[in-house]
């Protein structure tokens, strides 16, 4: 499934949301719209979590996390930790990691196996995420940024990276993950495809004003629809490239 | 809501209490007070002022190494609310700090002892070195004589006004000419430490 929605009038879903394959954190807001675009999708698969991250609304950006576990920046307080804790399934390891650059959904991108991180990330950082996890950590940038989580979406099926990837990073990046990658864009021509939607295996969501075009290469390349991702790489890649260059 | 230490001086600082310094690099420091937060600013090294627990324990003062102080610490791993897990935690909290304040005391004990002795063996060194403090009684006994004396001597005198005035006028002529000897002496002390 891919569904469109919006947190407080603001289609950088990415930011106010988290979702893996085993819970999925949103944003405490003003009204509960936002979170009933999830619960209405994953009510009864998996814990669909409200909270905050040192007091902010901006979770997707200040966590990084998948099925296996959960990081969280330094700032994160006692009480938040807490109700983290226990409301998320027990197989999901939370750990708070004390790091410089502490919006981690900006500096780590990860599926349940491969995580792209920031260059200049700490060593002890990068041990923290390949122990809590559970993944392969590389160092890489996307199209010149180093804002790896803000520039790309992936999970095991496929990813979305920044629409002026060169073909070589897109190949070097998809060996790396081993999994199919897309140049494209979120949000009527959005570069910053991480803040622009979230993703896990069966479920996209991305911000309302995501053109069908845009909607159907995230279908496609993250296979929500059984769609073949050929396709995308072959017509319907060319014409995006058209319509966005 | 967390009661964090002072950076400074590690006084518990509560809501609403102190300052805080965040630096470039996102370190957080939290100061109790605008004194604390001062004496950073001027870059003063707490392990040398005094006031601070920094001093105390880095001069031997106070338990500085010890398990009972390991207990409290940023944990950055949460445990599920378990209620029997909280009641014992809290059981053994207390149990804790009674284990650390008996610990202290005995520390503070140790750190004391010999005291008594030392100030002892002191005092019988200043003794030895001035054995004129031994003998205040025969001073003062001394003086009570001289005074008793002066007395009678005054009652004797009394009679005899015309020659006391005399004797008195020329005592002062003396002692004035005592007091200029002794200003030229300092004069001349003061010069010479000058030059």
């Amino acid at each position: 499934m891919a569904t469109r929605a919006q947190f407080e009038n603001s289609n950088e879903v990415g930011v106010f949301s988290k979702l893996t394959n085993s819970y999925c954190l949103v944003a405490l807001g003003g009204s509960e719209n936002f979170y009933s675009a999830f619960e209405a999708e994953l009510g009864d698969v998996i814990p669909v979590v409200h909270t905050t991250i040192a007091g902010t609304k901006i979770i997707g950006r200040m966590v990084a996390g998948n099925r296996r576990g959960l990081l969280v920046p330094s700032q994160t307080t006692d009480q938040e930790l807490m109700h983290l804790r226990n409301s998320l399934p027990d197989s999901v390891k939370i750990q708070r990691v004390e790091e410089r650059l502490s919006a981690l959904g900006n500096v780590i991108c990860c599926n349940d196996y491969v995580a792209l991180v920031h260059p200049d990330i700490e060593r002890e950082t990068e041990e923290i995420i390949a122990d809590t996890l559970g993944v392969e950590v590389f160092r890489q940038t996307i199209a010149g940024n180093v804002l790896v989580g803000s520039y790309c979406c992936i999970s095991n099926q496929g990813g979305l990276v920044h629409p002026q990837t060169p073909i070589q990073d897109q190949e070097e990046l998809s060996s790396l993950l081993q999994v199919p990658l897309v140049a494209g864009t979120v949000n009527r021509g959005s570069p910053v495809i991480g803040a622009g939607m979230v993703v896990n295996d069966w479920l996209s969501v991305t911000g309302l004003a995501t053109t069908a075009p845009e909607l159907s290469v995230i279908e496609s390349i993250f296979k929500l629809q059984d769609a073949q991702p050929d396709a995308i790489s072959g017509s319907l890649r060319d014409t995006l490239i058209e319509t966005y260059s | 809501m967390r009661i964090h230490s002072c950076h400074f001086c590690s006084s518990p600082i509560y809501p609403g209490h102190g300052i805080t310094f965040v630096r470039n690099d996102g370190k957080v420091f939290r100061f109790c007070r605008s004194k604390c937060h001062k004496a950073f600013k001027q870059r003063r090294n707490p392990r040398k002022l005094k006031w601070t627990k920094a001093f105390r324990k880095s001069a031997g003062k106070e338990l500085a190494v010890d398990s009972t102080l390991t207990f409290a610490k940023r944990r950055n791993v949460p445990v599920r609310y378990n209620r029997n897990l909280v009641k014992t935690t809290l059981n053994a909290m207390q149990r804790i700090e009674q284990i650390r304040r008996r610990r202290e005391r005995a520390f503070y004990k140790n750190r004391m002892k010999g005291n008594r002795e030392r100030q002892f063996a002191l005092d019988k060194k200043l003794v030895e070195e001035n054995p004129e403090l031994l003998r205040m009684r025969d001073v003062e006994q001394k003086d009570k004589q001289l005074k008793e004396q002066a007395k009678e001597d005054q009652e004797m005198e009394s009679a005899e006004e015309n020659d006391e005035s005399e004797m008195e006028t020329t005592d002062e002529e003396q002692e004035e000419e005592k007091l200029a000897a002794k200003i030229l002496l300092k004069n001349k002390r003061k010069t010479r430490v000058k030059f």
